[in-house]
């Protein structure tokens, strides 16, 4: 499937923003096998002094910018084209959590895609003994990791209220998942520490989805902003697998990556430090068309 | 002992020791097991022995006069408060001989290039966590490795450059590592300290025997930082938490020792990939950052971004390779507990070669033959965090002393380490080694560890032929941290022949010719400027509450208008009513001790003393002294101490740009308070006695008296405190004096303005001298004030930001 994705955030500091350096995350990833980032151009104004492009430790595209004027906004904006490519057909090859444990403990790799760094909790999921009770209550000690997986999916879209007046981009985590509501950031940090609670190692995933849905389908939540979701790893055979807790779906053929990682701190679209002495606001607007 | 026909100098060598009594099972420094003193000691108890007990205490009294002298204290944190507490010393060096130091070196050294191979391939190939050699779960799982470093090799070449190693002494006689401290060791500072106090108390004994000394050490060190610069115009600085830092007395000591600049987060930015240190000539390279702030905190961009501490960028600077860490970002991973329970196999799996230092026996549970060892032998162990980073007998919240638990039974210990497994570790619990330390002016056996330093220079690893040995306050070993009243000892290695008589006592920083030239870091100029301005507020503050308290005990009548109206003049500066009106100065001085503690590597021990002195006599007098006449003379002591100390610092200090900016805030905090004083007592409506009163809050009462033949009147006032260039203490002596200062400036030129200030210097200069005793009136002074408000904000702009 091939999209057009169109995005523009900015940010309004009615008193004056002084010297800033920011990391960027917008851009569409290229992953072999996956998706295609075919072109892709960011544009910044007012124009940074400094601009460097490098990949990150999770393999992560990320934009560094400095700014050394005062200025009142930032706005960023992305065009690009990507190409989803169908996933194959998933055959259940995956362990029980019991097995999933020894799979992990004979996992002898640090790279940024090994299930180790996925495990223990992180700033934005941690570990704790609510949402490690709520995922008991949901799992099967008898079923494959992607059964149970697939039920917690199900269970927290079940559960949590989709709300986008709720939650803000700094809610705790925990006190979304205590009000059982949020949107698709808060739902992916619950799911998250759910799946770590039980043993299963899981991570972030922020990206786009297509924005008006194919012909006789629904529109999923989340379309009009930048989209966030869960990727879990269910043993070496299987390896990670996303999944898109809002809206209780496999992520797949609507689902456009631009970063992945341990929670919403490792890839904030735009992480900065600014220095200004009042309060600033955003905007965002997505848009992402399938080409015919 | 063997000493023949010395009858007299055995008895006093046992009346000495006649509290000494060695341990069971404990090996013991001072006494060898056959009972005999070692040799290494025998000359130093022979001269105690010989010493009368009054002798004794004299010297440990002029050790501490020293320490007190130089200011050494450390932060202690308590459950409640923060305070700074006087530097523990022990007054008993621990004696080590050469051949025993030499195997420790070697041990040390041997770990030292270990911990580098493993930092390396940590953040580098990962071969020992895919060999085998080291779980991935103590990575990935570690705080401590900073992802954002993985790939990055240090410009030099090396992550690790200084080193410190714990060490105790175990019950067969050996030596144990006990733990590593890779991040940014501290502790190297308070040994040169303890070096100078102990010297002192023992200096005849201490230049009899070889012992060998410190400089050497640390001018090496020194000149392989400065080879570590990308460039000769880069520099090389110390990088520190703040202020508020436990240890930050001795990144100020070692700063100034070494000649090298100390900086915090702020005082640094990052251009181009570059790294910069704000000065008041602009930003000026920075190639080497020996730091003592823990990675984490060192950039709030690619690290944790909560830290107020860091500098945004600086993960990218180390990246494009323009700046060395001393130690490299992310080397902390390094002392992680459980890494003891690995380090002896992956030594002979790097290198073929046995550890010959053994670390302290430590098994990780989150394997499963460990945890079961553990478990069967949880008595006897120390369970604690895995990738704690502290020291075995540092107990965290964790921890638990295997036998403090054995109450709970048997079950609870196991359930709790099944439950938490791979966050925790076992260590044998520690006996260590007594030394001997005066208690009560006895010599008594107290465990005791050795903190040992390393430093890499040209020629390889260079040990600190020295260090500092922590004395537990009790026969416990957990009480060993200073936290819990411990105290800590200088550490004399004695060789057999003479050693290099290094001058580093007498003059800290002779041995190093090689000097950087000088730059002010912006912060550095700002605290300078406002420690010039509140002393200089303190003087103001305290010549008002004189006049006050003079005029109170001439008085029968508290109520007279000028009395009141002068009480009500101090309470705009922050005073109680009816009280003694000394709030204002104490917290003047207050501010001032704050400004001086933010640059006390810039500032001297003198000056530092003086003004130590005066917040004492302030503190002193507020809380004795009496209204009328009694605070009225103490005040007139204050002002003494406080002239000493001006004298200190605006005559002899050397006239460099941070001693310009101390002087322009004196100069701009005179000139407003003086405009403030003629605003209100100069004025026509002010009560009686209102203009003798400003002259002898400006201290000009006898200048007044030998220039103007007449009576004193509004004229003859402001013609003398306003706009007379001779007269010290008038407004526009203060402007000719900042004109002068601003010339010096970067950026000026002396003869003509070139800087925005200057050139607002200038207009509010004209602006005053248009004026004439008669046309200066209070609203004109009111206008004066505002420029020099104007004046303090392009000061500001210009070099503070």
């Amino acid at each position: 499937m091939l999209y057009d994705v169109t995005l523009k955030i900015g940010y309004d500091y009615p008193d004056m923003a002084d010297v800033g350096r920011h990391l960027v995350r917008l851009m569409p990833a290229d992953l072999p096998g996956e998706q295609r980032a075919i072109a892709g151009v960011m544009s910044v104004r007012p124009q940074p002094q400094e601009r460097i492009d490098r990949i990150d430790f999770f393999g992560n595209r990320v934009t560094e910018l400095f700014f050394d004027q005062p200025h009142e906004s930032v706005v960023f904006e992305v065009q690009a084209r990507v190409e989803c490519l169908t996933p194959g057909p998933q055959f259940d090859m995956s362990p029980s959590l019991t097995g999933l444990a020894d799979e992990i403990w004979a996992y002898r790799n640090v790279g940024p895609d090994s299930p180790h760094h996925f495990t223990g909790p992180s700033d934005r999921a941690p570990i704790d003994r609510r949402t490690t009770g709520y995922a008991r209550s949901v799992i099967d000690a008898k079923a494959s990791t992607l059964e149970n997986v697939t039920a917690i999916n199900r269970a927290l879209h079940r559960d949590m209220r989709f709300d986008p007046d709720a939650t803000t981009v700094d809610t705790p985590m925990l006190e979304a998942f205590e009000r059982r509501h949020g949107v698709c950031q808060d739902f992916s940090h619950v799911m998250i520490a759910c799946l770590r609670g039980i043993g299963v190692p899981a991570g972030y995933v922020s990206g786009f989805l297509r924005t008006i849905p194919p012909e006789g389908e629904e529109r999923l939540e989340g379309a009009d902003a930048m989209h966030a979701w869960v990727r879990a790893w269910c043993g070496s055979e299987t390896g990670w697998v996303e999944f898109d807790p809002t809206n209780a779906v496999l992520a797949g053929e609507d689902h456009i990556v631009v970063a992945r990682a341990r929670d919403y701190s490792d890839v904030a679209p735009v992480k900065g430090v600014l220095r200004t002495a009042g309060a600033h606001s955003s905007s965002q607007a997505v848009d992402v068309v399938p080409v015919a | 002992m063997t000493m023949q026909g010395e009858r007299a100098a055995e008895s006093s060598v046992e009346r000495l020791l006649a509290g000494y009594r060695r341990l069971e099972d404990v090996p013991d420094e001072l006494i060898g097991s056959d009972g005999a003193i070692r040799p290494v000691w025998t000359d130093l108890i022979g001269a105690l022995a010989d010493m009368e007990t009054d002798e004794l205490s004299a010297r440990m009294a002029r050790g501490d006069q020293y320490l007190r002298d130089a200011g050494v204290f450390y932060r202690h944190y308590g459950p409640q408060d923060t305070v700074e507490r006087d530097w523990p010393l022990s007054h008993m060096p621990l004696l080590i001989d050469e051949n025993e130091w030499n195997g420790i070196a070697e041990g040390l050294i041997q770990r030292a290039d270990l911990l580098e191979q493993v930092v390396a391939d940590l953040y580098g190939p990962n071969r020992l966590v895919a060999d085998g050699h080291l779980p991935a779960p103590l990575v990935a799982g570690n705080k401590e490795w900073l992802r954002p470093l993985v790939g990055v090799t240090p410009r030099s070449g090396h992550f690790l450059h200084f080193l410190a190693f714990d060490i105790g002494r175990g019950p067969d006689g050996d030596w144990w590592v006990l733990g590593d401290r890779t991040q940014a060791p501290s502790g190297a500072g308070f040994a040169l300290e303890n070096r100078i106090a102990t010297a002192r108390i023992y200096s005849d004994i201490f230049s009899r025997l070889n012992v060998e000394r410190l400089a050497g050490f640390f001018r090496d060190f020194r000149d392989t930082l400065l080879d570590l610069r990308q460039s000769d115009d880069s520099r090389v600085a110390i990088l520190t938490p703040g202020l508020h830092n436990d240890t930050y007395f001795e990144h100020a000591y070692i700063a100034r020792y070494l000649g090298f600049m100390l900086l915090e987060g702020e005082d640094l930015t990052v251009r181009d990939g570059r790294l910069m240190v704000r000065t008041v000539a602009g930003l000026s390279p920075v190639s080497v950052l020996l730091r003592r702030l823990d990675a984490n905190w060192s950039d709030p961009l690619e690290l944790n971004e909560a830290s107020r501490l860091g500098t945004p960028g600086m993960v990218g600077a180390i990246r494009s390779g323009s700046v060395t860490m001393v130690n490299a970002l992310g080397s902390g991973v390094l002392e992680t507990r459980a890494l003891l329970a690995f380090l002896p196999r992956i030594s002979e799996a790097l290198t073929g070669e046995r550890l010959k230092l053994p670390n302290i026996a430590t098994w990780w549970c989150g394997q499963s033959r460990e945890r079961e060892h553990v478990k069967a032998n949880a008595a006897r162990m120390t369970i604690g965090d895995a990738f704690a980073t502290g020291l075995p007998f540092d107990l965290d919240e964790l921890s638990v002393v295997g036998g403090a638990m054995s109450g709970e039974g048997k079950g609870a210990v196991e359930a709790w380490i099944d439950a938490n497994a791979t966050r925790l570790v076992g260590q044998e619990a520690v006996t260590l080694s007594t030394a001997p330390a005066f208690v009560d002016g006895m010599l008594v056996p107290r465990p005791m560890s050795l903190r040992l330093f390393l430093a890499r220079t040209h020629d390889g690893w260079r040990i600190m032929p020295g260090g500092f040995a922590r004395i537990g306050h009790s026969t416990d070993t957990p009480e060993l941290a200073m936290q819990r009243g411990g105290s800590v000892a200088d550490v004399w290695m004695v060789k057999s022949g003479p050693v290099d008589q290094d001058t580093m006592l007498t003059q800290p920083v002779a041995p190093f010719v090689r000097s950087q030239p000088g730059v002010l870091p912006s912060r550095s100029a700002d605290n300078l400027f406002w420690l010039g301005r509140y002393v200089e507020r303190s003087e103001t503050m305290i010549r008002l509450t004189r006049a006050y308290h003079v005029r109170l005990a001439e008085t029968a009548w508290p109520d007279a208008p000028l009395l009141s109206d002068l009480a009500g003049y101090l309470v705009l500066f922050g005073n109680e009513p009816d009280g003694s009106f000394t709030e204002s100065i104490r917290t003047a001085l207050d501010s001032a001790s704050t400004s001086a503690s933010n640059v006390r590597d810039r500032f001297s021990l003198d000056g530092w003393l003086a003004l130590t002195d005066i917040d004492k006599t302030i503190h002193r007098i507020a809380s004795t002294a009496t209204p009328g006449d009694d605070l009225a003379r103490g005040m007139g002591v204050l002002l003494r101490k406080l002239s000493g100390f001006s004298g200190l610092v605006h005559e002899n200090m050397y006239r460099f740009t941070g001693w310009r900016f101390l002087s322009i805030g004196r100069a701009l905090e005179r000139a407003i308070a003086m405009t403030n004083l003629l605003a209100r007592y100069a004025d026509p409506a002010a009560p009686d006695g209102a203009f003798d009163l400003a002259l002898e809050v400006g201290d000009s009462a006898m200048s007044h008296r030998r220039r103007y033949a007449v009576a004193t009147n509004r004229e003859t006032i402001i013609d003398l405190l306003a706009i007379d260039p001779l007269n010290p203490r008038s407004i526009v002596h203060q402007f000719d004096q900042l004109r002068e200062h601003f010339g010096y400036l970067p950026g000026a030129e002396r003869h003509r303005p070139t800087t925005e200030l200057q050139r607002v210097m200038l207009k509010t200069h004209a602006a005053l001298a248009t004026h004439t005793a008669e046309t200066l009136d209070t609203d004109a002074l009111r206008e004066v004030g505002a420029d020099i408000a104007a004046l303090s904000g392009e000061l500001d702009r210009t070099y503070f930001r």
